[in-house]
């Protein structure tokens, strides 16, 4: 038993330090019921499934596409502010991202209509947590050189600023449909409850110090800034609250309100599809997440607009001499103030959820045994042909592609992938990747499933595992589920 | 059945213990992080024609003013400021001789450290002065407690004599060059 819970706690511990939005290698895995999450078009084999709650899917994801944690961290006897300098501030840009996306399933079951047995329907709860903040490249030179000596005259821009981070609960519900032989589509509704959101996306500006006009220097700065949140100020009352000794009660208590439908909500949906162009080869599509959340509760903004030019204390004789016994500098910095002033509103505002998109074309081949049993289901006569083409075949080979909206333009990722499957009991997808973290993301996946109780592990950027900590992207999914399958 | 899991488990986590490698890490180097910026920025500009000085300068003093100057002192300026240096450019095209007193004064008005200023008469070069605070220099101490700047004119010559130069002026302007440690 103690083996047992070692092993479990080095499975999680492993987990923490992995990462990514692109399920590469749940994707069109369809022996896996999640698989219907990112793509509800997914051909459904199951006559029913039941995920085991809050195991039956867990990703975690966490990447970086600039420094590496051993880049920084790296015991190798250099001093840190010149790897800081070297490795941060000279060779990241402002489209470098640190980000992390986590997914929990609650709860997922599905099942065949006994009166439509082409449909396959699906319903379930997750929680999400995606966060992403840009490298605000041109503020980190600001803060670690400052404007003066060789930054006068550069022009620091303030719209390098950009982050976005959101923890939602999602309940949704989705049907599949066999249309023919051929054909697959799926759609599934989502309703969204916002457990927090912050985002700071669309700000420009400048700030830039030059000869002035009069005096030595002009120190300029022009702002259209802005911070949206929702749901945060509400866990922060709570943390900062010294009255009340019960506040993680209350923490939890706020928390899982907002999980319930009492936060922020939202309504989006997922379309799919799979074809069969022939026997052997297979396209599937899917558009996850078109959707948006409203948010009106719990809101705190913060904005900085306008445009101020500071050279400094003026006194130009004969106009000024009234102005003696002024508080001129005090006049100064209160000009400034109104010039460029830093405000708080409480105004609603909708978010929209990042959308992603899958495409894939696959391609199979090595036939197997042929099975010609034919199984009676009771509503699997429509899907009565026995096993489908692809359980026919061992192997299937293809490519994916994967393309999400970020804040700074739509993020892409090529893979491709070769697909083993060995009896019906196990199945080994491995993947090769390219995309803005990695040009060397090699992930495996195994499916195993023993009775009707279904077990799968997907990890990604296995050759990063060298040296976890010089890894630019980890990923790592698992989970368990009880399966009936179809008899088709 | 449950060996079958049980494997699939092993050989999973057999694949993090022995695969699963990292270099030595030393996240307490995060400590030695160093961050001093170079801020830069003007603090005042004094300008004055000649009609005015002729006209104000009846006992030699045409400008004296004392005016309130937290930059200094704010306490995240006090508190991290390493070194610095304060530039003055002085430019006369006046006819005469001047002097100009910046003093830095404490919160109850006493002088922490002055500069004195003698300018020459048109025609004159710009003058440049770097006067450094910090290692090597001024004690930094002044400017941490510099509340209030007195900025004083005289006229040292006559208040009749106008410049043949257009517009004649003397202007004085001045910007801070300072070091910060932010961590």
């Amino acid at each position: 038993m103690r083996l047992y819970s070692l092993l479990f706690l080095a499975t999680f511990l492993g987990v923490s330090f992995m990462h990514s939005q692109n399920k590469q290698l749940l994707y069109d895995f369809y022996e896996i019921p999640q698989s219907l999450m990112v793509n509800p078009g997914v051909k459904a084999m199951e006559k029913w499934h039941v995920g085991v709650p809050v195991l039956s899917g867990l990703s975690f994801q966490a990447g970086t596409s600039g420094v590496t944690v051993n880049d920084l961290f790296a015991n190798d006897g250099i001093d840190f502010t010149t790897k800081v300098r070297e490795r941060l501030l000279d060779v990241m840009n402002r489209k470098d991202d640190f980000s992390t996306t986590s997914q929990i399933e609650g709860f997922n079951v599905g099942f065949r209509g006994r009166n439509r047995p082409d449909d396959y329907y699906s319903f379930g709860m997750y929680g999400e947590t995606d966060i992403i903040v840009y490298w605000p490249k041109d503020l980190a030179i600001l803060a670690f050189e400052g404007n003066g000596g060789a930054n006068i005259g550069r022009s620091f821009d303030l719209g390098d600023l950009s982050l976005r981070g959101e923890m939602v609960s999602v309940f949704h519900f989705g049907i599949n449909r066999k249309i023919s032989n051929t054909l697959t589509v799926g759609a599934r509704a989502k309703i969204y409850s916002s457990i927090f959101h912050f985002r700071s996306t669309k700000n420009s500006g400048s700030f830039s110090t030059t000869e002035g006009q009069n005096n030595i220097y002009a120190n300029s700065i022009t702002s259209d800034m802005q911070l949206q949140t929702s749901g945060i100020d509400g866990f922060l009352d709570i943390i900062d609250d010294d009255t009340s000794g019960n506040r993680r009660e209350r923490l939890e208590r706020l928390f899982t309100k907002k999980v319930l439908f009492g936060g922020n909500l939202g309504l989006g949906f997922d379309l799919g599809f799979t074809h069969n162009l022939n026997p052997q080869t297979t396209i599937t599509g899917s558009l996850l997440d078109v959707g948006f959340i409203y948010n009106s509760k719990d809101i705190r903004n913060f904005t900085l607009n306008g445009s101020a030019t500071n050279e400094g204390v003026s006194i130009v004789l004969p106009d000024d001499i009234s102005n003696t016994g002024t508080d001129i500098w005090q006049d100064l910095v209160d000009e400034i103030e109104e010039s460029v002033p830093f405000n708080e509103n409480e105004s609603g505002y909708i978010s929209f959820r990042p959308v992603k998109a899958y495409g894939s074309i696959r391609y199979d081949f090595g036939e197997g045994k042929t099975k010609t049993t034919r199984r009676n289901c009771g509503g699997c006569l429509v899907n009565n042909v026995s096993r489908p083409n692809e359980d026919f075949y061992r192997n299937s080979v293809g490519g994916q592609l994967f393309l999400m909206k970020r804040p700074r333009g739509i993020q892409g990722a090529l893979t491709g992938f070769y697909q083993r499957r060995l009896g019906r009991s196990l199945a080994l997808k491995t993947t090769y990747t390219v995309d803005k973290y990695s040009f060397s993301n090699v992930g495996l996946g195994l499916n195993l499933q023993a009775g009707p109780v279904n077990f799968y592990v997907l990890a990604d950027n296995l050759l990063a595992y060298r040296n976890i900590a010089d890894s630019h992207y980890a990923s790592l999914q698992f989970g368990f589920n009880i399966i009936s399958w179809n008899g088709n | 059945m449950q060996r079958l899991f049980f494997n699939c488990f092993l050989a999973f986590n057999c694949f993090f213990v022995f695969f699963g490698c990292s270099e030595e890490q030393n996240f307490d180097q995060f400590d030695d992080l160093s961050v001093t910026p170079l801020v830069a920025s003007s603090i005042f500009y004094l300008e004055s024609d000649e009609q005015f000085i002729n006209t104000a300068a009846a006992f030699g003093n045409f400008y004296t003013e004392t005016f309130n100057f937290d930059a200094f002192n704010e306490q995240f300026v006090a508190e991290r400021l390493i070194e610095g240096t304060i530039t003055y450019e002085i430019e006369n095209t006046t006819s005469k001789r001047l002097d100009i007193i910046v003093e830095f004064l404490d919160e109850m008005g006493n002088t922490l450290d002055f500069e004195l200023f003698e300018i020459e008469p048109a025609p004159s070069e710009m003058q440049t002065i770097e006067v450094p605070y910090g290692p090597g220099g001024k004690s930094l101490e002044i400017l941490a407690a510099t509340s209030n700047i007195r900025v004083t004119g005289n006229n040292l010559g006559d208040n009749t004599s106008v410049s043949s130069n257009e517009e004649p002026k003397i202007i004085m302007r001045s910007a801070a060059e300072f070091l910060f440690r932010l961590k």
